[in-house]
């Protein structure tokens, strides 16, 4: 179910737009920063690499100038400088010189491809490391993260930031990133090159750059509304999918296949129309910049022509006249300007998503875990079991107390039976003892040592857990149980599995201990799942034993399985249990009554019994149920208990 | 319905290995948007045709200004005999120097007017390609994710046991999107760069046959290379997409099962399996990065080597004579045209071997057979009397040796309720998972008032049967759709009885929304027990003849469950039904209890004879007897076995 939410999630919640640039791009730079040397390589790769694209239109053109239709435009080195003499020059030497001038084409194009190859491969590999660096911290977070942190945030927020977030970034790292900053590299050096040879006639032939900006401004930022739209109807389909194929066998079982494949057909015919809304804004995008260039071009190759042809106005505005030939080299140089620009604009909205998946995932990193180890903590020593809860007040918001000052104390040993309506506040009490929260006010110690004096992790480690939902991992079996303690010998595992009467139902599994179990321990019946959960807490041998409900929704015969099991698990240890079982409440040292966040009984069940208070409310409303099964006419086998008391 | 079947069997995690051909059968899927794809491939031609053309008329411009300043140069010379003589010998006269000096500016300025109108068809049309074919591509996507929803929602629940919910969505999501991708924008890259290459080639030759022949050969060289680059990249990919998701897989047990890990402070460990995971997906990825850091460039060089390749046998040719120097400059006009495409062909390698690597993850799905399907002959179910028979049933899962129920016979007369009784993993979920036809009987029939439920209709089989488990699915929606789940046509009256038949009303009603609550996934979260008591409400609302149900509850307070078991009670009179009993009070009232142990009934009967009969039902019931004899000394009322054999 978890993971389901988590990939609606995934495209649901994305905003794309990043809120502060310059500050997310300098904390993803601080990541590149061990790179630097590799990156001052890519560097220089690029600046080569384009050079090589720059250069190599001179060399044809003195390819031309020098040979192919010599003039005095030859400044080609190995030319003498008289024209006269290249004229004069004999075929084959002609050829030979043309040849030089193509090997060196050629020298440059296979210069120029290298560099760009091991830049392009430096960058990736650089990248990939930043992005490995990125998830391993974002795994780091989530341990440290409290699990206030996560009844806050849905898991698959997070997740979303590991995946969705962390695949933007990749893809503009590996190709855009690279191609934009050569692009613009590119770019700069025409932009250059035109303004030397002709200030005026280049900032003509820039005319139509204001317009490609704009253009190119304005349909992103329709585009990207649009596509946050988008985003939300892609989270409408993934809900539904994920509803529907969570609850694919509800769905059978009630017949409501056709009405869901008809409700999904509509959601994802109206997430198909807003992606082809988004992507009209998008589509406009190329060929309008394509447009724009093919009119720089004939302003170019108009003007130019006109300054040629002597027009005086044109003249005039130019300062004086050009060559026919510096009128095709801006027609080359605006069409090699114009590629590059098309490019990053395209690129332009990965680059932007980017900024804003990075921004989202320094979000989750930058996050001060609000449960950390105190400076000076230290090893919480073994655990004898003595537990002692000091008016202890717990809220989650501010505002809204879930524990209103809860004294409670037990001894070595003692098993403690916590019971109470829904919401009464069981749950927080028993997360308070491994520290999973840290109170409010009031303090929690464990053999007299306040829980947040020590290391968390000593201390949860002779703690043990079993769980209302045992979660498994998508491990062998044989893992599962030595979950609590890694380094358990296979014997250790194997009695441990059969102390918690699990070993029958694994030795009839297929690969026995080390059959791999499905997500979330599928495949496994909920009482098998909690037998292997109870044998995981018995291998870790913990010192204090917490217990949530893990007895109720099993068959009888594990029922009394896990009961045996449990009470060889309970034995010498301190125990919590947060009971609906009235057997266990029954062998209980004690039961805490909770209600709205306050012990308002205590003491033994016939105690509490004998007090005829809030507890013999709850229990007597059990009976009463009992009662009403017992009047129901059942053939006489059922018979009512006062005469058999 | 957290289950997939009985215990003992694992579960084995991640679809099987995909089969090739995806790529093709994508494609064909165009032909059902055969007018989208025709606008934006006409589109496509005519926007081509025009970026052909601008060079073309470019070079004209040039050759206008070159033609008027020649003649400018003439008409500027003294008039006289050697004037004469040059005219002459450009094969021109005076009359045509000064038309060309005149009109070279006029000349100049329409071409560049022709120009831009050329440079705003190829723009529309170009915007119309685009636009089309993003529309054909997302109403693909549209057919895809249709198709494999439909599939999904049928399949049955063998395939569930053995695929993950979230690799499945992945399919129907990040797959989906992938091939989407190459037939939207992939397709229109490869169809353009056939055209421009084409139409480049057939001016080319027309210009120079030599030379063209020249660059001809690296045309096949180029689409090998890629070929073979995009057969290298395809298993490449394919494992991307499998270590991401392991990747993920820890990720998000991490996230689910994030209690545990703190816990048993097994963060050092998680995350050494999580980097573990990671350095492998890096690893794949860099792999990928090495061979397209070879492509990439090799593309570029290709049309680059053409490049050089024409500027040395041109300029041997126009050295020779044989060749002008303004023909070699439009020729190498249309090289650009030639090689700009093959460098663009090398880049749609990327995107098509990531769409066959997901195009055939999707068609896996689409392929697969549902296992429980109606036969094409089936009938509906008549209105069911209730009379339930299994003859000789036996059970195994994908055709492991191990029978999961072997040899189960028994029969249930309409009204009667049926306890099921057994330790985990002995078969209780798989009998009641084949009376609806969740699963097919391996051997042997299951009938139900004497028709085998292989041959009626699934529908009509599952309207008649109701069923009540404990993990109970909310659906996104009100608490009202919820109850009509399988009746939408309900009245709020038959909704509101059904509620408050299942103690429902009660908490409902002390909602703000009353009925309009919207629960599910972006709703009110409800407690275990509400939905439990929705679910039974939600059964009864369908008044079903035959009745499935697990009487246990789960993880709720005392009150709450005594109120659910009189829900379930009022549910089960006079219909069949079928419980995995937890309950003393429902065995004691059943009318027939069947006691399973490794798949097999090991004994049968009412309660009374099974006492006498059975030490396995004994002890069973003993086991849970031993706690209420021990209520029953303490409290006024209860049930015991000595009070029930005296």
């Amino acid at each position: 179910m978890g993971m389901m939410m988590d990939q609606s999630r995934l495209f649901g919640g994305a905003v794309s737009k990043p809120k502060n640039i310059f500050a997310t791009l300098a904390q993803l730079a601080t990541y590149f920063r061990p790179y630097w040397l590799l990156m001052l390589m890519v560097a220089v790769l690029l600046l080569g690499s384009t050079w090589a694209q720059v250069t190599q239109p001179d060399l044809t053109q003195a390819a031309v100038d020098c040979y192919l239709s010599p003039t005095k435009a030859c400044t080609y080195a190995a030319i003498p400088e008289n024209t006269k003499d290249m004229v004069a020059m004999s075929f084959d030497d002609k050829v030979a010189g043309l040849a030089g001038i193509v090997l060196r084409v050629l020298a440059l194009y296979i210069g120029a491809a290298i560099a760009g190859g091991i830049a392009f491969y430096l960058f990736s590999w650089t990248g990939a490391h930043v992005i490995r660096q990125l998830r391993e911290q974002i795994i780091r977070r989530i341990h440290t993260l409290s699990l206030g942190y996560y009844a806050e945030n849905e898991a698959g927020n997070i997740m979303s930031r590991v995946t969705s977030d962390i695949d933007t970034i990749n893809q503009a790292m590996s190709f855009a990133l690279i191609s934009v900053v050569g692009g613009a590299i590119l770019v700069v050096w025409i932009v250059i090159k035109m303004l030397q040879a002709s200030l005026v006639y280049a900032l003509i032939s820039f005319i139509a750059l204001p317009l490609m900006i704009g253009a190119t401004l304005w349909l992103s930022t329709l585009a990207r509304r649009a596509f946050r739209k988008s985003r939300a109807e892609m989270g409408n389909v993934n809900a539904e999918l994920q509803e529907s194929l969570s609850g694919v066998r509800e769905v059978q079982a009630f017949n409501r296949e056709q009405e869901n494949i008809d409700t999904f057909r509509k959601t994802n015919a109206s997430n198909r129309d807003v992606n082809i809304r988004a992507v009209s804004y998008t589509s406009a995008l190329a060929p309008t910049l394509d447009a724009l260039t093919y009119l720089a071009l004939a302003i170019v190759v108009c003007v130019g022509g006109l300054v040629v042809l002597g027009n005086k106005t044109f003249v005039d505005l130019l300062g004086g006249s050009i060559s026919i030939g510096l009128v095709f080299a801006f027609l080359q140089y605006v069409q090699r300007f114009s590629q590059p620009i098309q490019q990053i604009a395209t690129l332009w909205a990965n680059i932007q998503s980017a900024i804003a998946g990075a921004e989202r995932i320094f979000g989750l990193i930058d996050t001060q875990p609000d449960l950390v180890d105190k400076p000076n903590a230290i090893d919480m020593p073994t655990i004898k079991g003595k537990v002692e809860m000091v008016d202890v007040k717990c809220e989650y918001q501010k505002g809204v107390p879930v524990l209103r000052g809860i004294n409670l104390s037990a001894k070595p040993g003692q098993t403690i039976a916590i019971v109470g309506p829904t919401g009464a506040g069981k749950t927080t009490i028993i997360n308070l003892l491994p520290r999973f929260y840290d109170v409010s006010s009031g303090s929690v110690k464990i053999d007299d040592i306040d829980v947040r004096d020590v290391k968390a992790a000593t201390l949860r480690k002779q703690i043990g857990l079993v769980l209302q939902d045992s979660f498994l991992f998508s491990d062998t079996v044989m893992n599962n149980i030595r979950y609590g303690r890694p380094e358990a010998t296979d014997d250790e595992v194997i009695a441990a599995a059969k102390l918690a009467s699990a070993d029958t139902f694994i030795e009839r599994l297929p690969e026995k201990y080390q059959t791999i179990l499905g997500e979330r321990g599928s495949g496994l019946s909920q009482g098998q799942r909690q037998l292997l959960s109870i044998a995981r807490a018995a291998l870790a041998d913990p010192r204090i034993l917490i217990l949530d409900e893990a007895t109720s929704s099993v068959d009888t015969r594990t029922e009394r399985l896990i009961q045996k099991a449990f009470e060889k698990l309970l034995a010498g240890r301190t125990s919590f249990v947060i009971a609906h079982r009235l057997s266990t409440i029954r062998n209980a040292d004690m039961v805490l009554m909770l209600k709205a966040g306050e012990i308002v009984e205590r003491g033994t069940h016939d105690e509490l019994i004998a007090k005829k208070g809030a507890y013999y409310d709850l229990y007597m409303s059990q009976f009463q149920r009992l009662e009403a099964d017992e009047s129901a006419p059942a053939e006489g086998t059922v018979t009512t208990a006062p005469q058999g008391a | 319905m957290g289950r997939g079947g009985p215990g003992g069997r694992p579960g084995r995690g991640g679809p099987k290995q995909p089969s090739n051909g995806g790529l093709p059968r994508a494609i064909r899927y165009i032909g059902k948007h055969r007018r989208t794809a025709f606008f934006a491939y006409s589109a496509l031609i005519i926007a081509t045709l025009a970026q052909l053309a601008i060079p073309t008329l470019l070079q004209n411009i040039i050759t206008a200004v070159i033609n008027g300043v020649k003649a400018q140069s003439f008409l500027a010379m003294a008039p006289g005999k050697f004037r004469d003589a040059l005219i002459a010998v450009q094969k021109t006269s005076l009359a045509q120097l000064t038309t060309d000096a005149n009109n070279a500016q006029s000349i100049l300025l329409s071409a560049g007017a022709i120009i831009v109108i050329f440079a705003a068809t190829r723009g529309i049309f170009s915007f119309v390609q685009t636009f089309q074919a993003e529309t054909m591509s997302q109403g693909i996507a549209f057919d895809l994710r249709n198709a494999l929803f439909a599939k999904l929602q049928r399949l049955s629940f063998s395939y569930y046991d053995q695929n993950q919910t979230g690799q499945l969505m992945i399919r129907a999501t990040d797959d989906v999107e992938k091939v989407r991708l190459f037939l939207g924008q992939g397709m229109l890259i490869v169809l353009q760069a056939i055209v421009l290459i084409v139409g480049a080639l057939l001016l080319a030759f027309n210009s120079n046959v030599a030379l063209t022949l020249v660059i001809l050969p690296i045309l096949p060289i180029a689409f090998v290379l890629f070929l073979g680059f995009g057969a290298m990249a395809f298993p490449l990919f394919a494992k991307v997409q499998i270590k991401l998701g392991r990747l993920n897989t820890v990720l998000q047990e991490n996230l689910a099962g994030i209690k545990v890990v703190k816990a048993f402070a097994r963060e050092p460990q998680e995350q050494q399996k999580f980097d573990i995971a990671a350095t492998d997906l890096m690893q794949q990825s860099i792999a990928i990065t090495k061979r397209f850091t070879v492509l990439f460039p090799l593309t570029q060089l290709i049309a680059q080597v053409g490049a050089a390749a024409i500027l040395y046998f041109g300029g041997r040719e126009i050295l020779s004579g044989d060749l002008l120097l303004a023909q070699y400059q439009t020729f190498s006009l249309y090289l650009i045209f030639i090689f700009l495409p093959v460098a663009q062909l090398g880049f749609v390698i990327n995107i098509a071997a990531q769409a066959a690597v997901s195009a055939n993850r999707v068609f896996q799905i689409l392929d697969t057979k549902n296992e429980v399907a109606d036969k094409p002959n089936a009938v509906a179910l008549p209105a069911v009397q209730g009379h339930v028979e299994f003859k000789d049933v036996a059970f195994r899962y994908f055709g492991n040796s191990d029978p999961v129920l072997a040899g189960v016979t028994f029969e249930a007369k309409p009204g009667q309720t049926v306890a099921l009784l057994g330790a985990t993993g002995s078969g209780k979920t798989t009998i009641i998972n084949l009376l609806p036809r969740f699963y097919d009987v391996s051997e042997g029939s299951v009938l139900i008032d004497g028709h085998d439920v292989r041959d009626v209709t699934i529908d009509s089989l599952r309207q008649q049967i109701g069923i009540v488990l404990q993990e109970t699915n909310l659906f996104s929606g009100s608490i009202r759709d919820n109850i009509a789940f399988g009746r939408p046509d309900a009245t709020m009256e038959e909704v509101i009885s059904a509620a408050t038949a299942a103690a429902a009303h009660e908490f409902i009603t002390g909602f703000p929304e009353g009925y309009d609550t919207p629960v599910g996934e972006r709703g009110t979260t409800l407690s275990g027990g509400q939905k439990q008591r929705i679910a039974i409400a939600r059964a009864l609302l369908l008044d079903p003849r035959i009745l499935i149900l697990d009487d246990s509850t789960s993880s709720v307070d005392l009150t709450t469950e005594s109120k659910i078991q009189a829900a379930l009670d009022r549910l089960m009179k006079g219909r069949t039904s079928f419980v995995i009993a937890q309950r003393i009070t429902t065995v004691l009232k059943a009318d027939q209890i069947l006691v399973l142990d490794k798949g097999k009934v090991v004994a049968s009967g009412v309660h009374k004879d099974l006492m006498e009969d059975s030490p396995i039902y004994a002890e069973i019931y003993n086991s849970q007897l031993v706690g209420d004899t021990h209520e029953a000394s303490d409290a006024p009322i209860a049930a015991t076995p000595n009070a029930q054999q005296a």
